[in-house]
């Protein structure tokens, strides 16, 4: 007995889990269910690396994604008012200029992927040891840029957000 | 024909370990919970020179049961207001990942529902997922008591996470696999890891009390400041699921990575003649700290959320990075002997502990001036 037939319909479930999450969010008026909505389209993005062999990105995806991403949207969405109400979309006015731009950028998709034949490869799991050794010889140098980046940004966030208390202030002057 | 352990066909036995990892997952979800809900109590009453639950059974055993089918029972209580599909969902969002993390925990030699190369990994990616559901049930719960709760929970996770991580990497360092079975075979003997690593152990285990919602950080749902937290609107079953289960099963599966990372995991005397004794002697150690972790909660008390902030970015995580510097330094240095980490280990966690009432000091003595020099021109003006 084999167990060939399960891939593919784990592919299919996922692809439809997949699409069926995107276009929901984009889509939903409500942006607590479009953020929850991001997470499952997360989840099974993750899964679709599972399927492919990379089980380190798919747990890194989980992890960082739908651990962390998802969780400070939603705490962004709780600190803004009323936020929670359904709205009108803000892309109405523009659905024919929308219409030509998701053309021009899925017909090119749609015909390399249709093309695309040679078989993928596998990697078959225990993965972490390559991508380790890539990121810290060949792509040191982006990972470093990568993390001087987010560095700038922190830095930047807080510099933007930190107020000075004036009581405090003036009791370091005072000192 | 190849023979499988336990002499077993493998052709069976792959599924059928499946079988017993899950049966034993579910065993010890349900029943522990039950089982850590009564022993929090009477540790608590021993502690505070009380008597506990004595009423329903022989030395009180049958009172979480009773409370158990209470709660079954109960009626589904919906306020109003609250956001339909999200209070709903947010239970199970609470509930699935603790569940589906015990799939990678090693019970004994080959009772493992999956022998991942990546449990460990695993395990923490499902524990950051625990945060969505709370807080969606903060927010679903339109409450400004559980919001604020919901609220915490994100932050206090969020940060808590990262010296947690930190502290497994540095024992995966040394250990060179994230498989938990590899890790368990790695501590062959009394030389388990927390010899060599004691210091990582510690952090882990604070930061775990945090991810938790243990005291002295259980935060989230404070009774004093925020009725329950996050689990206000909630009652009977999600409320037990939630909290009962998800809860008392997330301390399980904490407790497990620091039997599993630290102590040996099933390892003990008497496993290579009988395997299955390795059941036991996991689970006694997985039960010997939640014992300790009810021991912190009577003793200690709650944290306020600047504190709990400010003790985990400006101490958890330096001393996390500063171990994890070390460690991959001196397991560079030195790869075949882990003495040199075990002294700087020892080191670090001398440091630590003697560097708390130093900088609780200092801190203090700028609190007090800082107080003497607010009320300075109250009490001129007074005068």
């Amino acid at each position: 007995m084999t167990y060939d037939f399960v891939e593919p319909v784990v592919f299919a479930l996922l692809s439809i889990g997949l699409i069926a999450g995107g276009v929901a969010v984009v889509m939903l008026n409500r942006i607590t269910a479009a953020a929850l909505l991001m997470a499952f389209t997360f989840l099974c993005m993750a899964g679709m690396f599972v399927l492919l062999g990379a089980e380190t990105i798919a747990l890194f995806q989980v992890l960082i994604y739908v651990g962390a991403i998802t969780v400070l949207i939603l705490y962004g969405v709780m600190f803004t008012r009323f936020s929670d109400r359904p709205r009108a979309l803000f892309f109405q006015r523009q659905t024919p200029l929308a219409a030509v731009f998701v053309a021009a950028v899925a017909i090119p998709v749609a015909i390399v992927a249709l093309s695309f034949t040679s078989p993928t490869p596998r990697p078959g799991g225990g993965d972490l040891v390559p991508l380790a050794t890539s990121v810290f010889t060949d792509f040191a140098f982006p990972f470093e840029i990568a993390s001087v980046l987010l560095l700038a940004a922190m830095v930047g966030a807080i510099v933007l957000t930190k107020r000075d208390d004036p009581g405090e202030s003036a009791l370091r002057r005072r000192r | 024909m190849p023979v499988g352990p336990f002499g077993i066909d493998p052709l069976i036995w792959a599924p059928l370990r499946l079988v017993i990892a899950v049966v034993l997952a579910l065993f010890l979800v349900l029943n522990g919970a039950l089982l850590q809900i009564y022993l929090e109590r009477k540790i608590q009453a021993i502690i505070q020179d009380r008597l506990g639950p004595y009423h329903v059974g022989p030395f009180g055993l049958l009172q979480t049961f009773a409370d158990a089918l209470k709660l079954i029972s109960k009626e589904d209580v919906r306020a109003a207001a609250t956001d339909g599909w999200f209070f709903v969902a947010a239970p199970a969002l609470v509930f699935c990942p603790m569940l589906a993390s015990w799939v990678v925990l090693p019970f004994a030699q080959d009772i493992v529902g999956a022998n991942l190369n990546l449990g460990l990994l695993y395990l923490t990616t499902l524990g950051s997922m625990t945060v969505l559901g709370i807080v969606i049930a903060g927010w679903a719960s339109n409450n400004k008591y559980a919001l604020v709760g919901g609220l915490r929970s994100a932050g206090q996770l969020i940060s808590y996470e990262i010296p947690q991580i930190l502290a497994l990497v540095s024992v995966a360092l040394v250990v060179g696999s994230l498989s938990m079975v590899d890790i368990t075979r790695s501590q062959a003997g009394p030389f388990v890891n927390v010899l060599f690593l004691p210091f990582p152990f510690v952090i882990y285990f604070i930061a775990a009390l945090a991810e938790t919602n243990r005291t002295p950080f259980d935060l989230p749902e404070a009774e004093s400041e925020l009725v329950a937290g996050w689990l206000t609107e909630y009652s009977g079953m999600r409320w037990g699921t939630m909290l009962a289960l998800s809860e008392y099963g997330n301390v399980t599966v904490v407790c497990a990575i620091v039997t599993t990372l630290w102590f040996g995991g099933w390892q003990g005397p008497g496993v290579d003649a009988i395997p299955l004794l390795g059941v036991l002697w996991f689970t006694l150690k997985v039960y010997a700290f939640i014992v300790i972790m009810m021991w912190i909660r009577a003793t200690l008390p709650r944290l306020r959320i600047d504190q709990l902030m400010s003790f985990c970015w400006k101490g958890l995580i330096p001393m996390a990075l500063v171990n994890i510097v070390v460690v991959a330094i001196l397991a560079l240095a030195f790869p075949t002997t882990k003495i040199p980490i075990a002294i700087a280990s020892w080191l670090l966690l001398a440091v630590f502990v003697a560097g708390i009432p130093l900088v609780q000091r200092r801190r203090l003595r700028a609190l007090r001036a800082r107080a003497r020099a607010a009320t300075a021109p109250a009490v001129r003006a007074a005068s």
